[in-house]
């Protein structure tokens, strides 16, 4: 949403300043077509024209309320971009006055999996992670020895990555696994 | 991997600051500045973008209600450029005028502006040093960017490190992106990045402490990186 927000925002801008420039053009022309010669129509846009068709164009029309219902939509899809458009970054506990550390929840997700991949019970692992949450789906083999089960392990091994990483909160932890069937 | 625990006595003598305050001691509330060093703002922005959706989403509702008559039947059967309104702008002809064109420079200016502000690139201001009474001592951008960079690659664990100044030359830090190894000891790297990297840079730059924002990223790659 970021880059999207990124490129939006100069387009807009841009927008902004050519509608500017036009009405100051439109309205200039006309104030002195209509000191002197009699109607122009219009330096760079039709405008007379759209004067006429809006003049016979009544409120209770179909391309009338489609406009307002697409011009409302362009509006809202706007606001969400400028909201979701946010930060998502993991801080971590700042080790001194003048410096913060942050992470990426890419990036934290990449380190939680990468910890639980590396248990042979494990076969695959699928990670989503923010400041908040961590969920962890898991994929392996149960203890045939009745050992601590999959899950459980699992969850160690993401508890004691947080337990090394000085993250500013720690992340609630879920883990759903699946049992593998066969050989490992 | 191990669990890093960190030691005191084990602190290098070169770390000026991060030596004091310890990663596990919750330290004081984080430098604004530093804070403000994490990434470009998109503040700006990302205000503008909504109140232009605000003003489209309030105008295209109020539209709509119009067309379909919730203002009642008669309100809807009156053409959109209603009569009644033209005689209004009709009748004060010079105001009207005037406040379009001052509407369409606003416009204008503001509009620019924006573009103008979002497109230029982030700014890497110059180090000045204090070098003494008549004497001034820069660093440039590029080379406090070097040496941090440098500095943080050749910790264990870090495969690769970019630093960057950014801020304005009267309130300069540094930004510092490090990517983690697959087999990254992540407490430890966390640890010895303000202990040494920090340190360092903040001797070679005459004890100035700049505020630092450090982003950890962790590597993707597989096997070892061509360079």
């Amino acid at each position: 949403m970021r880059v999207l927000l990124r490129v939006l925002a100069p387009l807009l801008g841009l927008a902004l300043a050519a509608v500017g420039v036009l009405v100051v053009v439109e309205v200039v022309a006309a104030w002195i077509g209509s000191a002197g010669t009699t109607g122009s129509d219009g330096v760079i846009v039709p405008w007379p024209s759209w004067q006429q068709t809006l003049d016979g164009l009544l409120w209770a029309t179909t391309p009338v309320r489609i406009t307002a219902i697409v011009v409302a939509v362009v509006g809202l899809l706007l606001l969400l971009v400028a909201l979701a458009a946010r930060r998502h970054d993991v801080p971590l506990r700042p080790p001194a006055p003048d410096v913060t550390v942050t992470t990426s929840p890419q990036a934290l997700a990449r380190m939680v999996g990468r910890r639980v991949r590396a248990a042979d019970a494990v076969s695959s692992a699928a990670v989503t992670a923010s400041r908040r949450a961590i969920s962890v789906r898991a994929q392996g083999w149960e203890p045939t020895d009745g050992g601590t089960g999959l899950a459980e392990s699992v969850r160690g091994d993401v508890e004691s990555l947080l337990d090394d990483l000085p993250l500013a909160n720690r992340p609630r932890v879920s883990v759903a696994v699946r049992r593998q069937a066969g050989p490992r | 991997m191990t669990a890093a625990t960190p030691d005191p006595a084990a602190t290098p003598s070169t770390a000026a600051r991060g030596s004091a305050v310890g990663l596990d001691t919750p330290p004081p509330q984080a430098g604004r500045h530093a804070r403000r060093a994490v990434a470009r703002s998109a503040g700006r922005d990302r205000w503008l973008v909504g109140l232009v959706g605000v003003v489209l989403l309030l105008a295209g509702t109020g539209a709509a209600l119009l067309a379909f008559g919730v203002f009642g039947t008669g309100r809807a059967q009156r053409s959109v450029l209603d009569p009644m309104i033209v005689d209004a702008l009709r009748a004060q002809p010079l105001l009207w005028r005037i406040v379009a064109i001052v509407g369409g420079l606003l416009l204008l200016v503001l509009g620019l502006l924006w573009a103008i502000r979002s497109l230029s690139p982030e700014r890497r201001p110059d180090l000045a040093l204090d070098a003494g009474a008549d004497t001034t001592l820069t660093v440039t951008a590029a080379a406090v960017a070097d040496a941090v960079a440098g500095q943080a690659r050749a910790l264990p664990g870090i495969s690769r490190a970019r630093a960057r100044m950014v801020g304005d030359e009267r309130d300069p830090a540094l930004r510092l992106t490090v990517w983690l190894a697959e087999d990254a000891d992540v407490g430890e790297v966390c640890r010895r990045i303000p202990e040494e990297v920090l340190a360092a840079a903040t001797d070679a730059f005459g004890g100035r402490a700049l505020p630092v924002a450090v982003r950890i990223e962790a590597d993707t790659e597989e096997g070892p990186r061509v360079r």
